[in-house]
């Protein structure tokens, strides 16, 4: 499959998306102005636990608000790619249109990937963006070029952890086809990385740092802008990210082979 | 151009217990049982051939359609369309197929079909120029030019139908498998549709396959039918074979002058009269001739002719016929 | 809510079937069961966070252990009283299969409020081991029940569940003319679990807010259950907050009938 034909297919999608997005102008304002709205949910938790405290294994107000922005951020990319798109493929699976999508000549995998964006959402990827953004410029030292750059990648890295896993829940999907509450599984799980990884203990840190690796997601790229990430740290996570989202892509053409589409 | 060997599928589904004590049963431990959708089917397909899948529900041509687009992978046996095999889903084959299914639809909802279109001719790689020449002459072809900018939602189901195999042949396939396309129209839709894909394979020279629960989409379309039954291939070839083979009874139709009098009707006794007025016999081929005498013999007649069984009660006798004892 | 008494009566009889039916239902989809219960484990998270807090001392009246009891009573009350009738009666409204479920001789808000119910049974099963293990963790989680304070525990927990329901049928009720209802529940949501104490205790807000939050709905689904099982709240001060549930139930309910009503009789009406 050629990069044109795909980069074609991205546009077509992208377009249809943003059709379906507007067609009800009142709920596309609503929902924008929404997606800002849902930055206060997050903050307040932390600002609670600041009002007694200064410090909290060795992260300050400041620098726990770049984990928050960070989370917010990844929250908007899920719900701007991630999550819609899962629930158009199990809604597929359920009502056995997703024969359609397995006929087009285009990788599955990428095509839903892309079948349902919704741009409402990012608006809270963005407001995540300038939550991150307000931290960091309270930072002191603040953080020079190459931390920045670091930050990006792991914030890449994190994105291609966040498809694998996503990747692989839907292919459970052909299993238990009544599973349209998967998003909320995955949201869930990814609760635990609103807060700095290193306020967890023992097993639980560990489990949340490379098992499901949301600590990882949000926490290192945290770390990488204070300027305490260890290069190595650096090279594992992409190591990992790159494992995994083989290991996704291997769970999801395993899971094709064995799709039974709904009969009748 | 298609070729079928020793074709099987067969599913494992799980067991359900009624009641709860089943469900909590069920809860702890699942049983499974196998079914055995279809089994050792073969056939080869030739290009331009227009074929019909006959075969009661369950009988397994959905599933054998399925296995032939490379929907599903086969249990056991060979398949090859267009030098493929279907199950590998290479972009080099998809793009010389489609599928259309008449009970799910792949246009967008909210949208008007043009956008379904346009986002299929992105997918197919279809050059602009090419797939604004292939919709004109399909939409003119289906008569629903005025329908493309309405949102499909909005569409009668025959509009949609419509709609759904522009969206099908856009990329102009090779190969079209339909399952059930006619399902849930009106009879002026399905005559519709009959017409537009006869005319669209005289025009393109694609090979059709295509499974109906009307027996006239067969008659109409296709001069070579597969009956599969139990998942077992139980006939193929033209469909005046299978009617020779299995529709041996005929129906011999008198229409009277007058009305029969007691007498006349009792001695006409291989006949019986119909609500409008006729009176019929149907009996075995051997048997005409006895028939067609006694109603000389007996009836006022005006008119008598001898005709062939629906070809509803042929395939109704087949599938009775093999039906297995179990 | 008042119907006819012979209706109530009618319904008051079905009810042990509908819950038996149901059961059969959910069982049937257990897995997803399962993964709606993981979606109630956010108080984890907290406790895990606000334990750490309190390491270098005591917050307010909450030590590490305190904490604990606050977020294990959390979320055993989170998952006793929650509901998704909302979402339920937008399907309903949505996909039209409404019209059907009226012509049985049931309610349907009924039929759904059985099914709330009857995960509770297998909810709380999945409870036991959570809260034993967290137990294992915190052996000295101060958690006072005498008979009576379990007893009024249990009255504020089914109050809970009964206002949960009231609420997310108002909700509910918009789909009659909204499309997009589940935005605007999700609103209420995102401010239920701040001023609930879903996330943090009520207790640590300031004075002022502390003050309106106290009398608000929010804290009479979740926070007084919660506060009547861990002891903050007994004596007298536990049947008062039993008290502002009964009359939040009642208000809520009130308004919910009216909605419902009128929802059901312009369905009727114009259609979906």
């Amino acid at each position: 499959m050629s990069a044109t034909a795909v980069l074609r297919a991205v546009v077509a999608e992208l377009r249809v998306a943003g059709m379906l997005a507007m067609r009800y102008r009142a709920s596309f304002l609503a929902e924008t102005v929404m997606s800002f709205g849902w930055v206060a949910w997050t903050v307040i938790p932390l600002l609670v636990v600041y009002e007694y405290r200064a410090d909290v294994q060795g992260w300050t107000r400041d620098q726990a608000l770049l984990v928050v922005g960070l989370f917010i951020t990844l929250e908007g990319l899920l719900g701007a790619l991630v999550e819609p798109n899962l629930r158009a493929v199990v809604e597929q699976v359920r009502d056995g249109t997703f024969d359609y999508t397995l006929l087009k000549p285009i990788d599955t995998q990428l095509l839903v990937s892309i079948h349902r964006i919704q741009p409402t959402e990012l608006p809270h990827a963005l407001s995540g963006l300038v939550v991150v953004g307000v931290a960091a410029s309270r930072l002191d030292p603040l953080p020079g070029l190459g931390d920045v750059a670091a930050a990006a990648l792991l914030l890449v890295a994190g994105l291609m952890l966040l498809h694998g896993l996503w990747t692989i829940v839907v292919a459970t999907s052909f299993w238990f086809v009544r599973v349209d509450n998967l998003s909320v599984l995955l949201r869930s799980l990814l609760d635990a990385g609103r807060w700095p990884v290193g306020y967890y203990r023992g097993i639980v840190r560990f489990v949340l740092t490379w098992i499901v690796p949301v600590g990882l997601i949000t926490t290192f790229p945290a770390m990488a802008l204070r300027g305490q990430l260890q290069p190595q740290l650096l090279l594992a996570t992409c190591g990992v990210s790159l494992g995994f989202s083989l290991l996704a892509r291997a769970v999801w053409r395993f899971a094709l082979r064995h799709y039974t589409s709904a009969s009748s | 151009m298609i070729r079928v060997a020793g074709l099987t599928k067969h599913y494992r589904t799980p067991k359900k217990a009624p009641g709860l004590l089943g469900s909590i049963k069920s809860l702890v431990r699942r049983e499974y049982e196998t079914v055995k959708a279809v089994e050792d089917v073969s056939f080869t397909i030739a290009p331009g051939e227009r074929v019909g899948f006959l075969g009661p529900n369950g009988a397994g041509k959905t599933t054998t359609l399925k296995m032939l687009s490379g929907l599903l992978v086969p249990t056991a046996g060979e398949v090859e369309v267009l030098g493929h095999r279907p199950s590998d889903r290479l972009p080099g084959y998809l793009s010389r197929i489609t599928l259309v299914m008449g009970q799910k639809q792949q246009l967008l909802w909210d949208l008007p079909a043009r956008e379904t279109f346009e986002l299929n001719r992105a997918l197919f790689g279809v050059a602009r120029d090419e797939a604004r020449r292939t919709v004109d002459e399909l939409t003119e072809l289906l008569e629903l030019k005025a329908l493309l900018d309405r949102p499909v939602r909005n569409l009668s189901l025959g509009e949609r139908m419509k709609c759904e195999l522009v969206a099908a042949l856009l990329h102009r396939p090779e190969v079209l498998f339909l399952d059930e396309p006619t399902i849930g129209l009106d009879v002026r839709m399905q005559v519709v549709v009959r017409r537009f894909v006869e005319e669209w394979n005289r025009r393109t020279g694609a090979t059709i396959l295509l499974t109906s629960h009307y027996m006239a989409d067969i008659a109409a379309l296709c001069p070579r039918v597969i009956v599969i039954s139990a998942g077992r291939l139980r006939f193929d070839g033209p469909l005046q074979d299978l009617v020779r083979r299995h529709g041996t009874d005929r129906r011999v139709v008198v229409a009277p002058v007058r009305e029969p009098t007691p007498e006349e009707l009792a001695l006409a006794d291989r006949f019986q009269r119909t609500d409008d007025g006729k009176l019929v016999a149907t009996v075995p081929a051997a048997d005409v001739k006895a028939a067609v005498d006694q109603a000389l013999r007996a009836l006022p007649i005006q008119d008598l002719a001898v005709e062939e069984p629906p070809l509803e009660d042929v395939i109704a006798r087949l599938f009775a016929e093999q039906e297995p004892a179990a | 809510m008042s119907a006819p008494l012979g209706t109530l009566r009618h319904a008051a009889a079905a009810f042990p079937d509908l819950l038996r039916v149901s059961w059969a239902d959910m069982v049937a989809y257990r897995a997803e069961i399962v993964i709606w219960f993981l979606t109630g484990t956010l108080p984890i998270i907290m406790m895990l966070v606000w334990d750490r807090v309190a390491e270098a001392g005591d917050i307010g009246r909450f030590d590490q252990p305190a904490f604990a009891a606050y977020f294990t009573a959390t979320l055993a009350c989170r998952q006793l009283t929650g509901s998704w009738v909302v979402w339920e009666i937008n399907q309903l409204i949505r996909t039209g299969s409404l019209s059907p479920a009226l012509l049985k001789p049931l309610n349907p808000l009924l039929f759904l409020s059985a099914e709330s119910l009857a995960e509770k049974p297998l909810r709380a099963a999945i409870l036991v081991p959570l809260v034993a293990l967290l137990f294992l963790w915190r052996p000295d989680m101060p958690l006072p029940l005498s008979p009576v304070q379990l007893s009024l525990a249990v009255v504020a927990i089914g109050l809970g569940w009964l206002l949960n329901v009231a609420i997310q049928v108002c909700f509910g009720c918009l789909a009659f003319r909204l499309e997009q209802t589940m935005g605007l529940y999700m609103v209420w949501f995102g401010l239920w679990a701040l001023l609930s104490g879903y996330l943090f205790p009520l207790e640590l807000m300031p004075p002022v807010a502390r003050a309106v939050v106290q009398v608000l709905p929010f804290r009479a689904t979740l926070g007084i259950p919660v506060e009547v099982l861990t002891g903050a709240l007994s004596g007298w001060d536990a049947v008062g907050g039993l008290g502002l549930q009964v009359a939040w139930v009642l208000a809520v309910g009130l308004l919910a009938r009216l909605l419902w009503r009128r929802g059901v009789r312009r369905y009727e009406a114009y259609g979906a």
